[in-house]
């Protein structure tokens, strides 16, 4: 039976922008329908439509039928009826949608209170069923704790139990893992799939991740733009993409599988990303040519980056120190690029910080080009020095540019921190620098505010070369971008890489970007480096047993959720609180 | 990946530019205001304090617009050269404590750790004081006039302007863009200075321009008492003074026309601020 059934969907805002144009899907009772997308493409708001939750001032057309009752002009009681009863949805965030001063009984038993006319005691009870339904280890005592006290996962796990509290037909999952660790993520879409198995819900799945959609979704619908591209069995789509959209998104999507027999056919249909796989996989010859570069003045013996021993404690008045890392040594030869991966509280963040130098090890010693950046610089000469031996690019590009400054100025200031040069020389250079990563003279007197998150991350690479460093430190830098731009912005940075010979540390949550770029990997967890060792190997012939869990987590076509929850309790992950992607 | 917020964000129309019309209202008064105070010697009907025994108390006329008081001075004339002290001793006070302000905030956010937990316990002293309070303390201690309440005000309004900036600092300081420019070698005070300071001036500018409106009626009030600008001089507060006793006498206007002009700028100025304050609100990314 039909759930719910979008036919030509549009919505249009005042300005006369049309954010959707003829959408028309349907969901079946137990049916899990994917809804891919990158941001803009409408996917949300398509989502929010079902429940009527859309802007005020939006002109809509079409229809929207949730079982027997047209959403689309329905009265406000009408609507309250229907996410009362019919439909429920779970959001990104869970510490944004769920009210930071109520507990978490509170937060589950008040719409059972209040529209059902529950008592406390019988609202109680099934709060209580549905937390252990969803796995929450301890749910007596979850019913009094805040928001605060819950790791991101766990919350998230709050967030399922109170939208199936109204026992909805549909549930409308909008994004819910990715804020989420990537073993998490494949827990909480285990109780996703036990929790619509049990009830026959339909659910209706919003993603931007195609392997995620391939991975647990009956079927899918492809948007870009407001429109649909591509509909059709989940795994068909993603193995055999029709539309130029679909492939374009498909060979963007980096993969970890590592040619063995089930994953040659992805390879095959990645024609853009093919060239640079093909490089990851023989490093070697990255390397050589790197070090054939004659601008680097070090012995080639001699590594890049040395870091020996590093260790960093939080001391917390009252609390348990935190072992951020502990006794962590990497090497990366001059032209290399090492990738570090580990999830949220793993310390690789931290790491990070220190070998740029904004936080002080406790403990080891870093050596970039052969001189050691180990202390505080204490001088003016000492700071512009260890500058130019180590830049660094941030996770989030709209926070990591100075919102008042231009993109040409601050790759300008950058620049002529360092150097002497003439304005005119500078604006030059500027240029250059800017062609090189993809933009123009336009986009130097832009500031960030108007630029795109790509061009940000573009303007922020710049502006770390514009220094000419001996090493780059990426931090998570491509997480924050849809998977085509971050495809872009691999591609850039492994060009770079190639031309400059430049030393890359990539810090990273992501085992497929960092298969995509680093020659060689370590693998973080709770502040140790846990296993090492070349990408390629590290991911077909894991050791450790986390490294597998990790490997395992990642979403694919063919995902054994049981497989993965097995090792996860083999292993008795205990994540640091948090559980939120850093 | 979009968090839905930031989508949803991106769905609301563009803040409607459409100045409202109380603000333009706002505006121009200030500036009839304003120009009235500067040219009040070119185009004051008479002198300030010129008596005229033979016409006191007088209704508004052709030759006396806003009429006369008990000693028969011509009240929009005195109204006129009132606005100078009742303008100039607010904006003063406005300007010294957002520099005070800016400085002791800036030092408190960016150094943070004792040097915050320091200012932050006098800020809190001077807050406990109310800012009448201490500029009558300070007409005790140097004397009647304009100068030591403004030097009192100015202390007083000071930590408003502190505390701001401190937390506005403090939230900018651990951005990430703050780090950027750490690992690309720029020194600390080059960068509280230069660039994060001018991030956030809006915002500090805006609040400044409230206090501006608050000064001023705690200053009309203290020359109402007395205790601000003295006799004859024309001021709004003291005017208002001068003009009680003839209100048995049921004469309103003397005290009224003053009085309602203090509000009227009080008003004007807060709307105008608030109006600044939210088209900066909706200009600063989140």
């Amino acid at each position: 039976m039909t759930l719910l059934d979008i036919s030509e969907l549009t919505l249009d805002l005042p300005n006369g922008k049309r954010l959707l144009d003829g959408i028309s899907l349907t969901v079946a009772d137990g049916e899990t329908v994917g809804l891919v997308g990158e941001s803009g493409s409408g996917k949300s708001l398509t989502a929010r439509s079902v429940l009527g939750l859309l802007p005020s001032r939006a002109t809509m057309g079409g229809s929207v039928q949730l079982l027997d009752q047209s959403v689309l002009g329905a009265s406000r009681k009408q609507l309250l009826g229907l996410r009362r009863t019919r439909a429920s949805m779970i959001f990104q965030d869970p510490r944004a949608g769920i009210n930071p001063m109520r507990t978490v009984g509170d937060h589950l038993t008040e719409t059972m209170r209040l529209c059902e006319g529950r008592s406390a005691a019988d609202a109680r009870a099934v709060a209580i069923s549905l937390m252990e339904a969803v796995r929450l280890p301890r749910p007596e005592e979850h019913l009094h704790q805040y928001p605060h006290e819950l790791s991101g996962g766990m919350l998230q796990r709050v967030m399922i139990a109170g939208a199936l509290t109204s026992s909805p037909r549909l549930l409308i999952c909008d994004e819910p893992t990715t804020a989420l660790d990537v073993t998490t993520q494949a827990e909480i879409i285990g109780v996703l799939a036990e929790q619509r198995a049990s009830r026959g819900m339909g659910m209706l799945f919003i993603t931007h991740d195609l392997n995620l959609a391939a991975a647990i979704c009956d079927r899918v619908y492809v948007m870009s733009a407001g429109r649909v591209e591509e509909q059709g069995d989940a795994r068909q789509v993603f193995r055999n993409p029709q539309a130029a959209y679909t492939k374009r998104l498909v060979a963007a999507t980096p993969t970890i599988v590592v040619a063995r027999g089930s994953g040659a056919s992805v390879d095959a249909g990645t024609d853009a990303a093919a060239p640079t796989i093909s490089d990851a996989a023989v490093p070697a010859t990255t390397v050589e040519a790197a070090s054939a570069s004659p601008s680097v003045a070090v012995p080639a013996s001699e590594p890049m980056l040395s870091a020996t021993g590093i260790s960093k404690t939080y001391v917390r008045r009252g609390k348990e120190p935190v072992h951020a890392v502990i006794d962590a040594s990497i090497e990366i030869p001059r032209g290399g690029a090492l990738g570090v991966v580990g999830e949220s509280g793993s310390g690789k963040s931290t790491f990070a910080r220190m070998i740029v130098g904004l936080e002080q090890a406790d403990a080891g010693d870093i050596r970039i080009a052969g001189r050691v950046r180990t202390s505080v610089p204490s001088s003016r000469v000492e700071r512009l020095e260890h500058a130019r031996s180590v830049q660094m690019v941030f996770q989030d590009p709209y926070l990591s540019l100075d919102p008042r400054i231009t993109a040409g100025k601050a790759i300008e200031d950058a620049m002529r921190l360092h150097r002497r040069l003439s304005t005119t020389d500078a604006r030059e250079r500027v240029l250059e620098l800017l062609e090189q990563v993809g933009l123009g003279d336009v986009h130097a007197q832009a500031r960030p505010r108007t630029l795109s998150g790509g061009q940000r991350q573009r303007v922020a690479l710049a502006r770390a070369l514009a220094i000419e460093p001996d090493v780059l430190v990426m931090d998570e830098a491509t997480s924050a971008l849809d998977v085509s731009v971050q495809a872009q912005v691999l591609s850039l940075v492994e060009e770079i890489r190639r031309e400059r010979g430049l030393t890359v540390l990539f810090i990273s949550h992501d085992l497929a970007v960092v298969r995509r770029l680093c020659d060689e990997t370590v693998v973080m967890k709770t502040g140790e480096i846990v296993e090492r060792g070349r990408t390629v190997e590290l991911l077909g012939n894991p050791q450790h047993p986390y490294t597998r869990l990790l490997i395992d987590s990642v979403p694919r076509p063919e995902w054994n959720l049981e497989a993965v929850a097995a090792e996860a309790s083999a292993l008795d992950v205990e994540r640091a609180p948090g559980g939120v992607g850093s | 990946m979009t968090t839905p917020t930031m989508a949803m964000k991106v769905l609301r129309a563009p803040r409607a530019r459409r100045s409202s019309t109380t603000f333009l209202i706002s505006v121009v008064f200030l500036g009839v205001v304003t120009l009235a105070a500067i040219f009040a010697p070119l185009i004051a009907p008479y002198p300030p304090n010129q008596v005229d025994l033979l016409n006191i108390q007088a209704g508004p006329s052709p030759a006396h617009w806003l009429g006369t008081d008990a000693l028969g001075r011509d009240t929009l004339s005195r109204m006129m050269f009132g606005a100078r002290t009742a303008l100039l001793a607010p904006l003063l006070v406005v300007i010294f404590s957002t520099v005070v302000g800016i400085l002791l905030g800036l030092l408190a956010g960016w150094r943070g750790g004792w040097i915050d937990s320091v200012l932050g316990r006098i800020f809190d002293v001077i807050f406990a004081f109310p800012a009448l309070l201490l500029a009558i303390m300070a007409v005790a201690l140097f004397g009647k006039g304009l100068v030591a309440p403004v030097v009192a005000m100015t202390i007083a309004y000071a930590p408003f302007v502190a505390r701001l900036t401190r937390s506005l600092i403090a939230s900018e300081r651990s951005r990430p863009y703050v780090a950027a420019y750490r690992v690309q070698g720029f020194g600390g005070s080059f960068i509280a200075l230069r660039r994060v300071l001018p991030n956030v001036m809006p915002i500090v500018g805006a609040q400044s321009t409230l206090n501006f409106g608050y000064v001023l009626a705690e200053l009309a009030a203290l020359s109402f008492l007395g205790l601000g600008v003295q006799a004859p001089m024309a001021d709004w507060g003291a005017m208002v003074n001068e003009a009680q006793s003839g209100l048995i006498g049921g004469y309103f206007l003397p005290a009224l026309v003053p009085a309602v002009a203090i509000v009227a700028v009080v008003v004007a100025v807060n709307v105008i601020g608030e109006e600044l304050s939210d088209r900066i609100g909706g200009e600063i990314p989140a």
